[in-house]
């Protein structure tokens, strides 16, 4: 229902059921309210902001999606890696273990070329993962443009709601705070107490409770 | 140090869970099973027997905090370690996490070194090493 169909109801001739003086207190109230937030600026701001919320919602998913491609790829780079570099380091040994037995032999039997052919494919396809891993960081270039969109879109939605709750919660509720909302990652730890910086201050902090 | 001791994982992160993994198999604990949260956390430690958990805090359905209560007041559970590997890091959620009965915290991003430190030292503590 729009304010004008309210205004209208509330003028209206016919005989009501509830007392005319209900329908006048509510709709002053209402105006009253819209009013204040249209002097505010808080509807136009606030009603861009929620408009935005579904591109902010694909937006964050495409971030979801391109950094956990991009984990996946490190951590499948990185174990392909390190399966190459442990199969050098096998065979780095049993090449040391037959030089020391029979350098001749080692030589003569085609174990050491063989050994070298091996070392130069299995570094150029370590060369080949590391590069994948390098390759992988590009979606930071990505993200981080869609990140700055929507860190603007939340703080054009938190100003207007922030000042919607300043208008209409009473007083007493101001300071009311969810205590166990949880916070995430500390982005801007310099000069707060209340929180930890590194794994050292945890341990301190927990000895300095007895645990 | 026993190495065939069998971890829970619990994260929300497929890749942190993989990360949490890993580093688990590089310590010498290759026996890993995962949970993306709480809930299925509780579940799948209440159908099969695990020795250590390793949990993170901030997840959908049961948040990691919500798990601890659960173990803890599980008899059949009760005796598990829990090791909160988190984002959190504010002074109030370690002091709660040590007080519902948290093994041990750490706080992300972190290293090989710390987490095979912790898992050493609450072995120890419950009796779990070999």
């Amino acid at each position: 229902m729009k304010l004008d169909d309210l205004a209208a109801l509330g003028a209206r001739d016919e005989p009501m059921m509830v007392a005319p003086e209900v329908f006048q207190q509510l709709g002053t109230i209402t105006r009253v309210l819209h009013d204040t937030m249209g002097q505010l600026g808080v509807m136009p701001k606030l009603q861009q902001a929620t408009d935005g919320l579904p591109d902010a919602r694909s937006r964050l998913s495409y971030i979801a999606n391109k950094t956990a491609d991009a984990a996946n790829k490190v951590l499948n780079s990185v174990d392909q890696a390190k399966l190459d570099h442990q199969h050098i380091a096998d065979a780095t040994h049993e090449m040391a273990k037959a030089l020391m037995a029979d350098p001749v032999r080692a030589v003569a039997s085609g174990m050491v070329l063989n050994f070298v052919k091996d070392v130069e494919q299995t570094t150029a396809r370590i060369d080949t993962h590391l590069t994948d891993i390098m390759m992988a960081q590009d979606f930071h270039d990505l993200t981080g443009q869609v990140v700055t969109k929507v860190v603007k879109l939340a703080n054009d939605l938190e100003d207007s709601l922030v000042k919607l709750l300043v208008q209409v919660v009473p007083p007493e509720q101001r300071e009311v705070v969810d205590q166990h909302v949880l916070h995430g990652p500390i982005v801007n730890p310099e000069g707060r107490t209340d929180v930890v910086t590194n794994q050292g201050e945890v341990d301190d902090l927990l000895a300095s409770l007895g645990f | 140090m026993s190495t065939d001791l069998k971890f829970l994982i619990v994260d929300d992160f497929s890749t942190m869970r993989r990360i949490v993994r890993g580093l688990l198999k590089e310590i010498g604990y290759i026996n890993a099973e995962e949970a993306e949260d709480g809930q299925a956390a509780y579940q799948i430690l209440k159908s099969s027997k695990f020795d250590f958990v390793v949990s993170d805090i901030n997840m959908p359905n049961m948040n990691g905090f919500d798990l601890l209560k659960a173990i803890k007041a599980d008899d059949e559970l009760k005796h598990l370690p829990v090791l909160m590997v988190t984002a959190e890091a504010r002074k109030e959620d370690i002091v709660l996490a040590a007080q519902i009965g948290a093994a041990g915290y750490i706080v992300k991003p972190f290293t090989k070194a710390t987490l095979e430190e912790k898992v050493q030292k609450i072995m120890q503590k419950y009796g779990a090493a070999a």
